[in-house]
């Protein structure tokens, strides 16, 4: 059990995918304009990670060695299409909130390179727990990155106005803002990193 | 070759077992879709026709030309999208017209605008000023200051739009 | 120009000094400017530099004693960016413009990259691309300079009005401003930029003294006004005012004070060239067909991203490679 937490922890702090592995930074880049945007991309993301790691450990033995990532593509195009199904019928303003990026994260190097690098390696059990930690580390990080963002360029958290008369800075909320923003934040986890 | 029939075979049952899951999926959330769409199309008529009780497609070759919108019965005017190339993005706006060529009220359904300026124009500040204007009346409407262009595109579609499905209606078509 | 070169023998020490010295006789070039600006614009203008210088030394200080660094606040470099940022902003801003873009400047555009001689951008000049894409209805409504109240009617309050620039961009014609007024800095624009003979007097110091060469401003300037000359003209080719678009805007303090920043600009004389043409071109470009009025500033920071680049096709050859 202890061996399985610490798969679940590796993820949010010693591999973040955002700010330790770097992968997956283009969703991150265009969806972390809200809060809410980012919640529902990590949520999504985080639901496919989960489903396609399972998967992928289970039927590892099964595939011949050489086809192995048009099998993964194949999974991993399924539940990303059971999301979008699913979040257009139940949630579609946070649908077309995301727009395309919803359908790409099919080639979010986050679950492929989860499904290479550990799934295929692992038991279920452990690939549940893998995928379960980079998908809430995926979350915290795209919330942290569009808390600021959605803070310093819209002025509001979750869509609410927290400051009466504070100015926001525009920039923060298009492109160049998260460039700015992660940039910064890999920064500083890159100096809490040396300090250890 | 027996090799190329069992990497054949391997990626087939996986396709299949994907597809078969889709399609449940598929069915179960379908009517749930069509019903979302449809809901959040009568809201937005609704808003810019907030009299009308019941609307009517009027459809050319299968595609939705104009919404009629009736008051019990009685044709109170028309609803309409329309579309327009703003400052980065297309801007669709839902609009509403009284039989006698009178803007209703518009509501910005989708735009993807600079934030904090072009973006304004999915405002009340700036929608609300073409309740009750006529179509000549468009003209005076002001710009947001800093997003001239998102504003005039949005207003030049609302006008040219306008002008089009009132002399439908005037034709009685 | 004399010769700079110091021949000697080893050991060769680095003199710091010289640094902060040069630093220091640029802002001393640039207080002509400076009181021009406030003489036209009132005292808002002094209390925008103010805020401005105060704001870059403090969060260059805060910086440095967080990352355990040297202390260099009064090495001049600080001060030279928070004044060029107020330079580059309209007098009636208000008071927290200056200080979160001063601010912005040493910490982005400068302490990020490692500190002074490490940034790749001038670090004013990126202060002013941040509050133009955040709060642009600040950075772009300017007031009508004192002098117009003066003529026309008595009132004390700011009246806004647009730079020359833009009101050619937006096709009004310029009845009103003479060669002259733009010369002496009659005309509504940023803090620093109005007032062409001040800004002249402090170019014509650091140029006699070596401090800045001919090579950038020259040929910066030289390229708009022939371009602007043949494309700007409203009856076809070769109608541009080459001289109004030299005279307006921010064409004189950027090529002269911005563009010749030592630490963001290549090292030899041809590339210097290159760098001059190249924001030339960019600033013709964005004034006759872009979406902005001026485009000193985003010209000079797109060849400062070039810079690294010049610098490697024009680098001396060494004797025998």
């Amino acid at each position: 059990m202890k061996k399985l937490f610490h798969e679940f922890l590796k993820g949010i702090i010693k591999e973040n995918p955002t700010f330790v592995l770097a992968l997956g930074l283009c969703p991150t880049l265009a969806v972390s304009i809200s809060l809410m945007n980012g919640l529902g991309m990590g949520v999504a993301a985080t639901f496919v990670l989960i489903c396609s790691n399972i998967i992928i450990a289970m039927i590892k033995n099964t595939i011949p060695e050489k086809i192995r990532i048009p099998c993964y593509i194949v999974v991993i195009a399924t539940f990303v299409t059971i999301t979008e199904l699913i979040m257009k019928a139940y949630s579609p303003a946070l649908n077309r909130a995301l727009g395309i990026y919803v359908p790409l994260i099919v080639v979010n190097c986050i679950v492929l390179g989860r499904a290479e690098a550990y799934a295929s390696k692992n038991s279920v059990m452990n690939s549940l727990f893998d995928g379960i930690g980079m998908g809430v580390g995926f979350t915290l990080a795209l919330l942290l990155i569009s808390g600021i963002r959605e803070f310093l360029g819209a002025g509001k958290l979750f869509g609410y106005t927290l400051i009466k008369g504070f100015e926001p800075a525009f920039v923060l909320a298009m492109p160049p803002g998260a460039l700015l923003v992660i940039g910064l934040l890999l920064g500083f986890f890159n100096i809490l990193k040396e300090r250890k | 070759m027996k090799e190329m029939l069992q990497y054949g075979l391997t990626l087939m049952i996986i396709c299949a077992m994907a597809t078969g899951l889709l399609a449940g999926v598929n069915s179960f959330t379908k009517s749930e879709i069509i019903a979302r769409a449809q809901a959040e199309q009568d809201a937005s008529l609704k808003e810019v026709m907030p009299e009308a009780t019941n609307f009517a497609a009027v459809e050319t070759n299968g595609e939705v030309i104009y919404y009629k919108a009736y008051k019990n019965d009685a044709l109170l005017g028309a609803a309409f999208k329309t579309t327009a190339k703003g400052y980065s993005s297309e801007i669709e706006t839902m609009v509403g017209m009284t039989k006698d060529g009178q803007i209703a009220a518009i509501k910005v359904l989708s735009q993807n605008e600079t934030p904090g300026l072009g973006s304004r124009v999915a405002e009340p500040s700036f929608t609300g000023q073409f309740a009750n204007k006529s179509l000549e009346g468009l003209n005076e409407i002001s710009a947001i200051t800093g997003a001239t262009i998102s504003s005039t595109a949005v207003m030049n579609s609302v006008k040219t739009k306008a002008e089009e499905i009132f002399n439908l209606i005037k034709n009685g078509k | 120009m004399e010769n700079k070169l110091t021949v000697s023998v080893s050991p060769h020490l680095h003199k710091n000094e010289s640094v902060s010295k040069i630093m220091w006789l640029v802002g001393l070039s640039l207080l002509p400017s400076g009181i021009a600006g406030v003489l036209i614009f009132g005292t808002s203008a002094l209390r925008v530099i103010l805020l401005g210088i105060v704001s870059a030394l403090f969060t260059e200080g805060i910086l440095q004693i967080l990352t355990k660094r040297k202390i260099t606040i009064f090495d001049g470099s600080a001060f030279l960016t928070g004044l060029l940022l107020a330079y580059n902003l309209p007098a009636h801003v208000p008071f927290w413009i200056p200080i979160v873009g001063s601010g912005f400047a040493i910490a982005i555009g400068k302490q990020v990259f490692g500190g002074l001689g490490q940034n790749i951008f001038n670090p004013a000049l990126v202060g002013r691309a941040f509050l133009m894409a955040s709060w642009p209805r600040y950075i772009a409504t300017f007031t009508t300079p004192l002098s117009y109240d003066a003529m026309t009617s008595a009132t004390q309050d700011a009246v806004t009005s647009a730079t020359p620039l833009a009101l050619l961009k937006e096709g009004k014609i310029l009845e009103h401003v003479s060669y002259l007024d733009l010369f002496l800095g009659r005309r509504g624009g940023c803090i620093g930029e109005v007032c062409i003979i001040a800004l002249l007097i402090g170019a014509a110091f650091l140029l006699l003294r070596g401090y800045i060469s001919w090579h950038i401003p020259g040929t910066y300037v030289l390229t708009v006004a022939v371009f602007t000359y043949i494309f700007a003209g409203e009856n076809g080719l070769f109608t541009g005012d080459g001289i109004f678009h030299i005279l307006s805007g921010g064409l004189i303090l950027g090529a002269f004070f911005m563009a010749t920043d030592y630490v963001s600009s290549p090292l030899t004389q041809k590339g210097q060239i290159l760098f001059g043409i190249g924001c030339g071109l960019l600033t013709a470009i964005i004034r006759i067909w872009g979406g902005y009025p001026e485009g000193v500033s985003y010209a000079i920071l797109m060849m400062n991203a070039a810079t690294p680049i010049i610098d490697r096709f024009t680098k001396r050859r060494i004797y025998g490679k």
